[in-house]
């Protein structure tokens, strides 16, 4: 061969350092403060002790399949997380609240004395490696308790279906609802879009605000958050002056055009920014567009905000602890409540640092927690028993550390219409925090409540 | 005369598809072992009948698909080309309009016969259009145009969200089923469990049939384009283009076809892959694709095709090793003692202070995650490859099998 091969080699390492710097698209990012340790969460489980655990039948007639092994008594659960991809902060500091809650289980005695073993999967976001690895756990695991992604997920159901196993869904995607995609899903908290009509709902009663801009990264959960942000806005009678639906373009280390999106908000002079991408995005954005002297209120999705915006040494702490208004979807540590307390008290005395996202791993997993012991209950730990189980749960009650769950009745009884107003909160964040502070507990507005579920606010294709 | 090797009496019989007994033989085994593998009935390799393993094996057929389309480009006529990944997207996209059912996005509902081959064809197209810069420019510069292709891929798939689905968001793809048109019920579905001749196959084992059949009838088309005037035409531009233009070679002509075929190739393998898969996102067809489809054909072994086969299981299964292997290390490093465990827990990163190569839950813990080492050892084993063997793995079995053929004598 006459191709100059020593120029090939140098050739290939370039383009491989490239493909690895090629910009991270989509999904939000989290904050600088994100727990990074799983292994060292043992220790009191605070409110781990989850769902109460029902007389059950004894082992010899628990019927089995796949995942379970009777002989020690483990459960084995599959988790398909980006650990790797666009989400890979995010889903480490979720999965690390699993671990913490599985292991205070487990050393509580377990579920009727099932031990539980997470299995865990690095998708890395791609679809093609989440399909593969599903049909790894779904041989290996009783269920599969995470996966993240909406476009992965949607791309197993029908599998998830042909193998009459359950999933709980990593993402706040409208559809999850829709009952053509939901027959094998628990998805759990409120979705982007309703998020976003709560959020819009509370602003507009206690703010004298009549313009809003919009503006998002493309994917499912830019694009369904800003479709609920349009929804609201119509209801509400804001009159929308800049619409950036997926104009917001996703690179590396953040915005690759955050001028532009800050020009055309500034532009527009809005009372109300709603802006949905990762942290990195709004950081640039917000950054340029307060930098132009704007003053108005900023919102967006959960994981749009960071709290080292207003970490000491952040030039737009002081602006940030003012503009900003978000919505969580589990209980926030600051909202005090017992549940909560025990919980945020027990990841703290383990040694982790204060985070939020451990608490959507421990909602996880107290619904995977719920489905086991009904499965446990009914005497079936097949993969369809524990399915079926899931299905049948009326009422999960996640113990303080989130609005309960129901998985029986209409789309519309089953959708999470509540959530929790927060706002950032310097102060709590340097006294070892999360850094929000509460503004309206366990919150619907009354847009919400009304809401009629009819579909997905955002189609996926 | 019968039975020496390497005698040939007849130009026909030196060209032959399998010019050697051995190879008929061996090729004869491999399809038999291949058949019976989903079924569980090769001893030894029951384990492989999964149906984990039987979408892994499925990808590997796929990936050979693509690797032979670009060794064609890369190892026959020489152009080096990192715009495989686009072609393979085109593929992909030209399957979801004409095959997806209709719906909010772009999709005809049109059957596999269809939709498969036009994947082909417009890649093909496509190629065709591309290949006068390889004309104008070769070596680094062609495969810098190829690159830009890689690019310009991209942002066209994240913004014609009506055929992709646009950026994270994706689309669904057409199933893996042969129909004579719309009907209800496929002549063979590929998608879903069912009963073939008596046996109960599982839909990763139909998928796997299917994936054997195409890539068993590219690997023949592959093997003869080599044996065409074309195949040699490329292979003269390949060795030194001037001298080809002078014995008379067009190497307009012959770098349009070889584009054109690669393309085409490309582009099968696209729709296949993006169907088997069943839902993707635009970003899937990125710069990474290409680096591994240019892997398969450096590390199997430029310009062979069973280089090509050998390359695609490599390169496929590599990543389930470093997984293992990590887990497995992390295992030790975790509960092991002694001196293995030391040596384990030097390698993976087990928390959060800990430091190592690689690390089996990252985000969690620092380290490469095990898709950065893959990465890693792509690269290194691409120089590794090109610096001691540039025959790829398929060099490495034609030295053993020369070792073997002079045993007990060196030489």
């Amino acid at each position: 061969m006459k191709i100059n091969t020593r120029w090939l080699a140098i050739f290939l390492v370039m383009g491989m350092v490239l493909a690895a710097c090629s910009p991270d698209e989509g999904g939000p990012d989290t904050t600088g403060d994100e727990p990074t340790d799983t292994t060292e969460a043992p220790g009191s489980p605070g409110t781990t002790e989850g769902p109460t655990d029902t007389t059950a039948p004894p082992t010899g007639e628990i019927a089995t399949d796949i995942g379970v092994d009777v002989e020690n008594q483990v459960i084995r659960l599959g988790y398909l997380s980006d650990l790797s991809g666009p989400f890979a902060a995010l889903v480490g500091a979720i999965n690390a609240g699993a671990e913490f809650y599985w292991t205070g289980v487990n050393e509580a005695g377990g579920i009727n004395g099932w031990t539980v073993e997470m299995v865990v999967r690095d998708t890395g976001y791609d679809a093609e490696a989440h399909t593969q690895f599903y049909q790894e756990l779904k041989d290996d695991t009783v269920m599969i308790a995470q996966s993240t992604g909406s476009p992965q997920t949607v791309g197993i159901l029908e599998q998830l279906a042909a193998d009459n196993v359950l999933a709980v869904p990593l993402t706040w995607y409208s559809g999850w609802t829709d009952e053509t995609l939901n027959a094998n899903l628990l998805h759990h908290g409120m979705s982007y879009c309703l998020e976003a009509h709560n959020l819009l709902g509370y602003i507009t009663d206690n703010n004298d605000v009549s313009t809003i801009a919009i503006a998002s990264i493309p994917g499912d959960y830019g694009l369904d958050s800003v479709a609920g942000a349009a929804q609201a806005a119509a209801t509400l009678g804001l009159e929308v002056v800049y619409d950036g639906t997926g104009a917001i373009v996703p690179g590396a280390e953040g915005p690759e055009n955050p001028d532009e999106i800050a020009n055309a908000i500034v532009g527009a002079d809005p009372d109300v920014v709603f802006l949905t991408g990762r942290s990195q995005d709004t950081e640039a954005i917000y950054g340029a567009a307060v930098g132009q002297g704007l003053e108005a209120i900023w919102t967006g999705a959960f994981p749009t905000y960071s709290p080292r915006f207003v970490a000491p040494g952040s030039p737009i702490a002081d602006q940030a602890s003012r503009d900003f208004i978000l919505s969580f979807y589990g209980t926030p540590w600051a909202a005090g409540t017992d549940g909560i307390t025990a919980f945020s008290q027990a990841i703290l005395d383990a040694g982790l640092p204060a985070s939020e996202f451990y608490t959507e791993g421990a909602i996880e997993a107290t619904i995977v927690h719920a489905v086991l012991a009904q499965a446990i209950a009914n005497g079936d730990l097949t993969q369809a028993g524990v399915l079926a189980a899931g299905k049948s749960l009326s009422n999960v009650d996640l113990g303080g550390i989130g609005p309960n769950e129901s998985y029986t009745g209409t789309m519309n009884e089953q959708l999470q219409r509540v959530s929790n107003i927060v706002k950032p909160d310097a102060a709590d964040l340097a006294a070892g925090g999360t850094g929000f502070a509460l503004v309206a507990g366990e919150y619907t507005h009354s847009i919400v409540t009304d809401y009629d579920f009819t579909g997905a606010c955002y189609s996926l294709g | 005369m019968r039975g020496r090797p390497l005698l040939y009496t007849s130009y026909e019989s030196d060209q032959a598809l399998l010019n050697t007994g051995t190879k008929k033989v061996l090729l004869s085994l491999f399809l038999l072992l291949a058949i019976l593998l989903p079924l569980g009935a090769v001893p030894g390799l029951q384990w492989l009948a999964s149906d984990n393993w039987m979408l892994v094996l499925g990808e590997v057929a796929i990936v050979f698909v693509a690797a032979l389309g670009l060794n064609i480009l890369t190892g026959l006529a020489g152009q080096v080309s990192l715009g495989h990944a686009f072609f393979m997207g085109i593929g992909a996209y030209t399957a979801a309009a004409l095959g997806a059912p209709e719906g909010p996005l772009w999709g005809l509902g049109l059957p596999m016969w269809i939709w498969l081959p036009a994947a082909g064809l417009v890649a093909a197209l496509i190629g065709v259009l591309i290949a006068p810069t390889s004309f104008r420019v070769r070596g680094l510069y062609l495969a810098i145009v190829t690159l830009g292709l890689v690019f310009i891929g991209e942002h066209l798939f994240r913004n014609l969200d009506f055929i992709t689905g646009g950026s994270q968001s994706g689309r669904q793809f057409p199933r893996l089923e042969l129909k004579l048109w719309k009907e209800e019920t496929p002549l063979i579905d590929f998608s879903n469990d069912g009963t073939w001749l008596g046996i109960d196959l599982s839909r990763e084992a139909k998928t796997f049939y299917l994936m054997l059949a195409a890539a068993v009838l590219f690997a023949v088309v592959a093997k003869n384009i080599q044996r065409t005037r074309a195949g040699r035409a490329f292979q003269s531009i390949r060795d030194r283009d001037i001298a080809a233009e002078i014995t008379g070679v067009d190497e307009f002509r012959y770098k349009t076809i070889a584009f054109m075929l690669s393309s085409f190739f490309a582009g099968i393998a696209g729709a296949l892959v993006a169907s088997f898969v069943g839902r993707t996102i635009p970003e899937a067809f990125g710069l990474s694709l290409s680096v591994e489809i240019i892997a398969v054909v450096l590390i199997g072994g430029a310009g062979v095709v069973s280089g090509m086969a050998l390359g695609s299981i490599f390169v496929v299964v590599l990543p389930l090793i470093v997984l293992n292997v990590t887990e497995w290390l992390t295992d030790l490093a975790r509960t092991g003692e002694g001196i293995v465990a030391s040596i384990a827990d030097f390698f993976v990163a087990t928390g959060n202070l800990d430091s190592g190569f690689v690390s089996a839950l990252p985000g969690s813990s620092p380290g490469l995650n095990v898709f950065q080492m893959n990465q890693v050892l792509y690269g290194l084993l691409i120089i590794g490859f090109i610096i001691f063997e540039p025959l790829g793995l398929y060099g490495i079995w034609i030295r053993i099998r020369n070792y073997w053929k002079g045993w007990p004598f060196t030489y």
